[in-house]
């Protein structure tokens, strides 16, 4: 045994130092120490920021005030346009969600599997490359939309994707997928016997929809609904492609444009991302709120295939309602950029078609986007592998151990989750900018910000599967005379290959296709693609743009096959 | 310190775990004898399993001290708390917990290659616990494709393979059906004798803690309601709760109204107004309440209303009232009455070779060592 050092020590302060100092104890407070100085130390230096009315480039500022957010209502139309957009995207995305979840979960509807699995598909393709395709869609006059409804004889444009609706849409159609699966799980988690035994007890089908499935589906469906707005507040790649054409900004874009112009208005940018943080703080606190009180009482953890409701005819109709979806938010846009890609000039007219891969060779004849590619493709490589090891430990003591602690590290590793992407990227921008550690504008500080800001998403995903885990299977090897790292190598982390090889390609795919924190940490020796993709857009062809947008995903997509594959030879046991 | 044959394997001296303002185990002590099977028994959120995880060092206790063969594994007093990995003991989980990512060979080698023996030593070892829970062949299956029962085996095999000092059962045979259940629970008895292992179990099946144990704990709300041998916990309750969630019983309610006089029996007048000759395990305060008398342990006899029922008469049998039979439900093992008497309605069971309908008068007699008086 070791010698306790203070014999004349309180027996309740030894027993905490000895609970401390063990492995786990040590672990927790690094994790606890890095993460929050990842966290909350970047942040801190944004509020600080905002608090200057000085000249914005001091540091540390010497004259505190609140003019910067005096600002804010001054340009009262920026808040004017954020709000209406993320309301109109959240009320199309919820809709969108709604409809089709209710469609695949309590309905006979043909090939329901499979439509399942499409309705994933969204995700992959993000929505910085979407908004880009419903540009080559939906331009005014040169979009392929608007060119077939000249064709037909109109004089206006059918469409204009840069307008606040345009955003909105495209906004909707890829957060509609988070809807999707947010209403599908809450339908799904309701045991069919509630409804079951309204009708035995004599209720009609309305009746039981009104009396027993709203209720309990209501929850997870204003659940969702917060959450998706709180995500549409923070959102930037649609506002960024079809926003700033036609001099509309939300607050994303505005702190962007205060951010990179000449010279940069730091202070303002702050205040505005500290405002957009607190609305979206609040959001996401009212969801914790909702979900807490409504939703839990009925979700028991458990799947159910609730019975579905025969639709007779109509259930082809409701197979065509999914594959419009599918159309609208994949096909259509991937299909316009493949098109687009392989063109000289942008036309549907297939007599004026002309083809040529001079826009590949184009972009892969530019050094800086080649570099810019692998570089994304190291970045992912190295987060995602790095990321999920030190994820697993952190997901582990937060849900499993009992080192003193781990609820405020739960606190901080979720804390990027309420703050926007663009605003962190804002705080780490200013944060490194004036901290006497040479890793501004290089890899490193693109690498510890992936980091950061995906903790979030990977913390959540390994906690599915950690706490699926029945924890005596590791107690178990505990009592068998395992260390706790012995237990953890042995146990712990075999069980959850599975769950950590997804995780990875979670963290792959979110690294490399990162945009929001990117665009403003990129320096002239640390490119990235996502903005590289987006910068494009803005100074040159669509025709151009689109063949980088198809290298970007189909790079992703073979990156992520030679993964599975390779992961699939190790682990041997993933389907 | 060394361990003579005199000391427990295991001492528990009010021990308390909290859960933040709830108290799980309220100061409670114990302790368990070289090679005693003891079971604690109890409703669900009683503090037995707690209490069985703060032994293994799972759970975290607020205060108390935990011995195993004289050494504090935990004393509040002395800040100490061995970590699980150190306490020498082993366990077999409710939920099995066979690690399903081995095969059935490395989930039983497990605590000796921990344990750093040598491979031919684990070999060996390995085959003589599966050879113990008659799995000799299955070494090489992969235990995600065992069956619930072959699981408990694999499990029960992990826990005896290192020869632990302690084995801890937390509801291990909950999980099986009936009939198996009782099966295990004949194998476990015999492994138990033959090892001469220290056990602690835990159950809330109170058929299974009678059967299987030297001694039983029950507990209740965290606190310990009563310590014996089954015949002890089943013959002598000392507790309205003992009396009646081990087996099953009727309690009645009246006072102590005197010493009856021959064989240290005292006399109870019930509420009806009856008085019954009954039995103390312990010294009658004369406040006492409640006497119990087993349902199985009261005779019916088929009468006649109005029928002469004195005890004094000579050849008459104690305690003798008479009744109606109000309900009869049959069980197959046994008959159960609901019987209608003075004092209200007693249930008693009955072997199913003489049925009595419904209706019926009897007369119902028991034993006074049987009429037992309940301290609290």
């Amino acid at each position: 045994m070791a010698a306790i050092a203070d014999a004349a020590a309180p027996p309740a302060l030894r027993r905490l130092w000895a609970r401390v100092a063990s492995v786990q104890g040590l672990i927790s407070l690094l994790v606890l120490v890095v993460c929050g100085a990842l966290v909350l130390y970047p942040v801190a230096f944004l509020i600080e920021e905002s608090l200057n009315v000085g000249d914005p480039q001091d540091f540390p500022p010497e004259q505190f005030g609140l003019d910067n957010y005096a600002t804010l209502f001054e340009d009262a139309h920026i808040i004017y346009n954020t709000a209406w957009v993320a309301v109109l995207a959240t009320a199309m995305a919820v809709v969108f969600g709604f409809v089709i979840a209710w469609i695949l979960t309590r309905t006979n509807v043909p090939w329901r599997g499979p439509l399942e699995r499409l309705m994933e598909l969204p995700f992959y393709l993000t929505p910085l490359v979407g908004a880009l395709a419903w540009g080559v869609l939906a331009s005014p006059k040169t979009g392929f939309l608007n060119q077939l409804w000249h064709l037909l004889g109109s004089q206006d444009d059918l469409f204009d994707i840069y307008s606040p609706f345009g955003v909105a849409w495209v906004m909707a159609l890829f957060e509609g997928t988070v809807a999707f699966v947010m209403i599908a799980a809450a339908m799904k988690s309701m045991d069919p016997s509630l409804e079951e035994s309204s009708r035995v007890l004599g209720a009609g089908k309305l009746r039981t929809m009104l009396k027993v499935t709203l209720p309990l589906v209501a929850p997870g469906v204003l659940g969702a609904t917060v959450f998706v707005f709180a995500e549409m507040l923070g959102a930037f790649a649609a506002a960024l492609v079809l926003g700033l054409p036609g001099r509309f900004f939300v607050i994303t874009t505005a702190i962007w444009t205060a951010t990179t112009s000449f010279p940069p208005d730091y202070g303002r940018a702050a205040a505005m991302g500290i405002a957009l943080f607190a609305v979206m703080f609040l959001t996401l606190t009212v969801y914790r709120l909702v979900v807490g009180k409504g939703s839990y009482a009925t979700i028991t953890g458990k799947a159910f295939r609730p019975r579905t409701m025969n639709m007779g005819r109509w259930r082809w109709a409701l197979f065509a309602l999914c594959c419009a979806y599918v159309a609208v938010a994949v096909v259509l846009p991937l299909g316009a950029l493949i098109l687009i890609s392989f063109q000289k000039f942008a036309t549907v007219i297939v007599s004026e078609m002309q083809f040529t891969t001079a826009s590949y060779e184009t972009a892969l004849g530019f050094d800086s986007l080649r570099l810019a590619l692998l570089n994304s493709l190291f970045l992912g490589l190295g987060v995602a592998t790095i990321g999920a090891f030190v994820m697993v430990v952190v997901v582990w003591i937060i849900y499993r151990s009992n080192a003193p602690g781990r609820g405020w590290i739960e606190y901080v590793v979720m804390f990027p989750q309420a703050v926007p992407r663009t605003v962190f990227g804002l705080a780490l921008l200013w944060a490194w900018l004036n901290i006497p550690v040479p890793i501004y504008g290089n890899l490193w500080l693109l690498a510890l910000a992936y980091f950061t800001v995906l903790l979030p998403l990977g913390v959540r995903t390994l906690a599915g599967v950690v706490v699926q885990i029945d924890r005596s299977l590791e107690e178990c090897a505990r009592v068998c005379g395992a260390s706790w790292l012995h237990q953890l190598r042995t146990v712990t982390l075999p069980l959850l290959k599975p769950g950590i090889l997804a995780a990875w390609l979670l963290l792959f795919m979110a690294s490399v296709r990162e945009l929001g924190v990117s665009v403003f940490l990129m320096g002239p020796n640390a490119r990235v693609i996502a903005p590289s993709i987006a910068a494009s857009w803005q100074s040159s062809s669509s025709e151009l743009t689109a063949a980088l947008a198809m290298i970007q995903t189909v790079t992703v997509l073979i990156a992520l096959l030679i993964l599975f594959r390779a992961a699939r030879s190790v682990t041997g046991e993933l389907r | 310190m060394t361990a003579h044959a005199g000391e427990p394997r295991i001492e528990i001296v009010d021990l308390v775990v909290r859960y933040g303002d709830t108290t799980a185990v309220d100061g409670i002590s114990f302790s368990v004898a070289r090679g005693e099977h003891v079971t604690l028994l109890g409703p669900s959120g009683c503090g037995k399993t707690t209490t069985l995880r703060a032994i293994a060092g799972l759970e975290q206790p607020s205060a108390g001290t935990i011995r195993i063969d004289g050494k504090a594994m935990y004393a509040s007093a002395e800040g100490r708390d061995v970590p699980a990995e150190k306490r020498g003991i082993s366990m077999v989980f409710q939920s099995y917990a066979v690690w399903p990512h081995m095969t059935v060979f490395d989930n039983v080698a497990y605590g000796l290659r921990v344990r750093k023996l040598a491979a031919a030593e684990v070999k060996q070892k390995v085959a003589r616990a599966l050879e113990l829970v008659q799995m000799p062949d299955y070494g090489d299956r992969p235990a995600s494709k065992l069956s619930g029962g072959q699981q408990q085996r694999v499990a029960l095999a992990r826990a005896i393979a290192f020869s632990p000092t302690v084995i801890l059962f937390d509801e291990p045979l909950s999980n099986l059906d009936a009939k198996l259940r009782a099966e295990m629970r004949v194998e476990l008895r015999e492994l138990q004798r033959r090892l001469h292992i220290t056990s602690v179990y835990v159950t809330h099946d109170q058929e299974e803690a009678l059967a299987i144990s030297d001694r039983v704990i029950v507990m209740n709300v965290g606190g310990i309601e009563q310590i014996g041998t089954p015949d002890q916990i089943y013959n002598r309750p000392k507790s309205r709760f003992v009396a009646d969630f081990v087996g099953s019983a009727n309690l009645i309610a009246g006072r102590v109204s005197g010493p009856a006089g021959s064989n240290g029996a005292i006399r109870f007048e019930t509420t009806g107004g009856i008085v019954l000759a009954a039995s103390a395990p312990h010294v009658p305060r004369g406040d006492e309440t409640t006497v119990a008398v087993r349902t199985a342990y009261i005779e019916l006899v088929a009468g006649t209303p109005g029928m002469n029922l004195a005890p004094a008469a000579p050849g008459g049998r104690p305690n003798a009232v008479a009744g109606s039979i109000r309900r009869r439900m049959f069980h197959g093992d046994f008959v159960q009455y609901i019987v209608d008497w003075p004092p209200g309605q007693l249930i008693v069971r009955r072997p199913p070779t003489d049925l009595l309908e419904e209706g019926a008068a009897v007369a119902i007699s028991f034993a006074p060592e049987h009429c037992v008086l309940l301290e609290g």
